[in-house]
């Protein structure tokens, strides 16, 4: 397949349920090659975004490019899309099930014959291979789904809340996974609405709340562009006196250090003034914020 | 297409595997085979077979009569000792005998006699009247009996007082002999009336259980899938439409294999017996033709109900309508199968739902129907095909991925229109 800058472009998307605004003029670029996270809460819009990217469902008005192409239909071979909505054939064995979607992906025999243990090792259910999908217990059917995503080796992978019911080795394997998968070239792209996912492992992330967009771009960038008004100090001797400076919103005691959390106008570097001479300084860090801050900022500023 | 074939070799699979499938397959024949077994054997036994003797009183103000009923009677006993109806005749030809009608009615009542038979007046010069008192008012057979050897007596009587001999009358009456004979049966073979009407009404349950019974099949699976939640996965990989079309023909397949086996299994059967010529190449090329057409058109339907709810009830409301269709000429058949050309039997020949269940029966009935029907009501499944498949998958699409509320007829066809 012809790799192209963008793996995704939304243009202008916009899509309404019954009069409720689900999605609303939105717009991003998602460069392949990177792992891409939609974030945002519950009902933010991630679900219909994804779905209308897979063509399930169709937006009221804008448009999707997937590798250039203006239809997904061709591109559907090499793409694995995981579902909020999660499924499989309860009646069919493990092997059974992920050889058919292997197949409607117009997979050959021969790969499968590959591809399928493979895969099933990766997450390590080679031993289930010949049970049924209903015998499994939820955490392998999450597996199991997500072998049944991966396994035509796509190009483009989308993830509908992969994390979610997902205990923490499990979840440090799918991570591994994600990101084994970048680094072959390959584009990912998720949603979740736990901020503390993306911030290990996205390149790129697309804040959107209520259906629209709040920010989006490289990760790095949009920290940087975060000055966070929380400093983070180690002193010697007596600290009192820093609560009293009129600069300081708040302070609060993390072990030998101190959390000072400065009016939103003030610049770091007058707190760094007021320390000099009164007190000898250990340490001094300015904070970087976190999604969930930028998400909380960025959102409080809109209303 | 690919995909399409590969959708329908799994859903063929997934089908024919299951053991409600297998149960299916075998328990129709068992359950249509043994009612008609059955059946036959209880109407044998009820009309030839043994039988515990009957007990009949008849009270008779005629000498003359009562003396023949006696000689029928005793005739009659001597013939079918197995079904004996034991007679005992209280004569009341003058004004001083005791009447014993209560008392033998109280007998019936209480089950010491079966009948009790009163005849009041001459019935000989057709003036008088016969009343038959009886407590079981089913046993259709045994009244008969009874009504055949006292009209026997009486028309007896009144030969003998023509001057006619009952002897040469009964001798003249003799049975003629008279049978038909189908051209098309093997020279010189009887054709039974039951299998006549039997090979169009096998068309018939043949051609409504292919369709309809399979299309249900198809119902449950989108059904099924929609509740494993495991269509938007497939939906990533093939179109609504190729999901769609691949199920209709898996399951078409099902429908096929079940037909066939059930087609086969009684043209064996007939061949054994010797009425291998009731099933000829025509009738079976017009019922493929229409098998396939009208399970393209039905299935298309019931896979955008399947995907339009959530549960088989739901299902189950939308399709009542719908099975009207299948019903109507299920219900009719015996008309349709006698009166073929009717108008009736023709309207709905026009009726796309109808239209191969239909046809097939009047086909088998009357090979010569007039071409243009056949041509016509072919063209107009040929053509509604497309329609109904395209309305059909729009809903399918739109439905598959709704969950919750059930949709109404409105939002259905709102559906349709949208894109």
């Amino acid at each position: 397949m012809l790799m192209h800058n963008d793996a995704l472009v939304i243009e202008n998307v916009c899509k309404h349920f019954n009069g409720i605004r689900a999605v609303n003029n939105l717009s991003a670029r998602l460069p392949s090659g990177c792992i891409y996270g939609f974030l945002g809460p519950n009902g933010a819009g991630k679900t219909t975004t994804i779905r209308m990217i897979m063509n399930i469902i169709q937006p009221d008005s804008g448009s999707i490019t997937i590798f250039g192409n203006s239809s997904i239909e061709k591109a559907k071979n090499n793409i694995g899309y995981m579902p909020e909505e999660r499924g499989l054939y309860r009646k069919m064995t493990v092997r059974s099930i992920i050889s058919y979607i292997g197949a409607i992906k117009n997979m050959k025999r021969t790969e499968l014959s590959q591809a399928v243990p493979h895969w099933l090792g990766e997450l390590g259910l080679q031993d289930w291979a010949d049970k049924k999908v209903e015998d499994l217990s939820r955490g392998m059917q999450q597996k199991l789904q997500f072998v049944a995503t991966v396994i035509n080796d796509p190009t483009l992978l989308i993830l509908d809340e992969p994390f979610s019911g997902l205990d923490p080795i499990n979840l440090d394997l799918l991570k591994g996974i994600m990101l084994k998968m970048r680094e072959n070239g390959k584009t990912v792209v998720f949603s979740t609405h736990m901020m503390e996912h993306a911030e290990k492992l996205c390149d790129f992330i697309l804040l959107i709340n209520k259906g629209e967009k709040v920010i989006d771009g490289p990760l790095d960038q949009i920290r940087a562009n975060f000055t966070s008004n929380v400093v983070s100090i180690e002193l010697e001797g007596d600290t009192g006196f820093i609560g009293k400076l009129p600069i300081v919103k708040d302070t609060k005691k993390v072990g030998k250090r101190l959390e000072i959390t400065l009016d939103e106008k003030t610049d770091h570097q007058e707190l760094l003034h007021n320390l000099i001479g009164k007190s000898r300084i250990r340490a001094f860090e300015v904070k970087s914020p976190s999604l969930h801050e930028i998400f909380i900022q960025m959102v409080g500023e809109k209303k | 297409m690919n995909k399409i074939i590969k959708i329908a070799h799994r859903d063929f699979i997934a089908t024919v595997k299951t053991k409600t499938f297998l149960f299916a397959l075998l328990i129709t024949p068992i359950l249509v085979g043994g009612i008609l077994f059955l059946s036959t054997r209880l109407q044998k036994n009820t009309f030839s077979g043994p039988r515990p003797d009957k007990k009949v009183a008849i009270i008779c103000p005629l000498v003359e009569l009562s003396d023949e009923l006696d000689v029928i009677f005793k005739n009659h006993n001597d013939n079918h000792s197995e079904r004996k109806v034991l007679n005992k005749i209280y004569l009341t030809d003058n004004e001083n005998t005791e009447n014993p009608a209560e008392t033998l009615k109280s007998e019936v009542r209480d089950g010491t006699l079966d009948a009790c038979l009163i005849v009041e007046g001459d019935v000989l010069t057709g003036n008088g009247r016969v009343n038959l008192y009886t407590k079981n008012i089913t046993d259709f057979e045994f009244f008969g009996t009874v009504r055949n050897l006292f009209t026997e007596a009486v028309f007896n009587c009144r030969y003998r007082q023509n001057n006619l001999s009952p002897e040469l009358i009964a001798k003249l009456r003799r049975h003629v002999p008279m049978e038909r004979i189908d051209l098309n049966a093997e020279t010189g073979k009887k054709k039974n009336e039951i299998v006549m009407l039997m090979v169009p009404f096998f068309f018939l349950f043949l051609m409504f259980f292919g369709i309809v019974a399979t299309n249900q099949g198809l119902l449950m699976s989108v059904i099924e899938e929609k509740n494993s939640r495991v269509i938007e996965i497939l939906l990533s990989a093939v179109t609504p439409f190729q999901l769609m079309a691949g199920k209709i023909l898996g399951q078409s397949a099902v429908g096929l294999t079940i037909v066939g086996i059930y087609g086969l299994t009684a043209y064996i059967t007939a061949a054994a017996r010797g009425m291998g010529y009731l099933l000829n190449a025509e009738i079976v090329i017009y019922f493929i033709t229409y098998y396939i057409l009208g399970f393209l058109l039905i299935s298309s339907i019931f896979a955008a109900i399947g995907a339009a709810c959530n549960t088989i009830n739901e299902a189950k409301s939308l399709m009542t309508p719908l099975m009207m269709f299948f019903i109507l000429p299920m219900v009719a058949w015996f008309y349709i199968a006698q009166k073929p050309d009717d108008i009736f039997p023709v309207v709905m020949s026009f009726i796309p739902p109808m239209t191969p269940i239909v046809m097939i029966l009047r086909l088998a009935v009357r090979p010569d129907l007039p071409v243009w029907q056949i041509a016509g009501s072919i063209v107009l499944l040929v053509v509604s095909i497309p329609v109904v498949m395209w309305a059909a998958s729009k809903v399918f699409r739109t439905g598959i991925l709704m969950y919750g509320k059930q949709p109404g007829l409105k939002e259905l066809l709102r559906w349709v229109r949208s894109n």
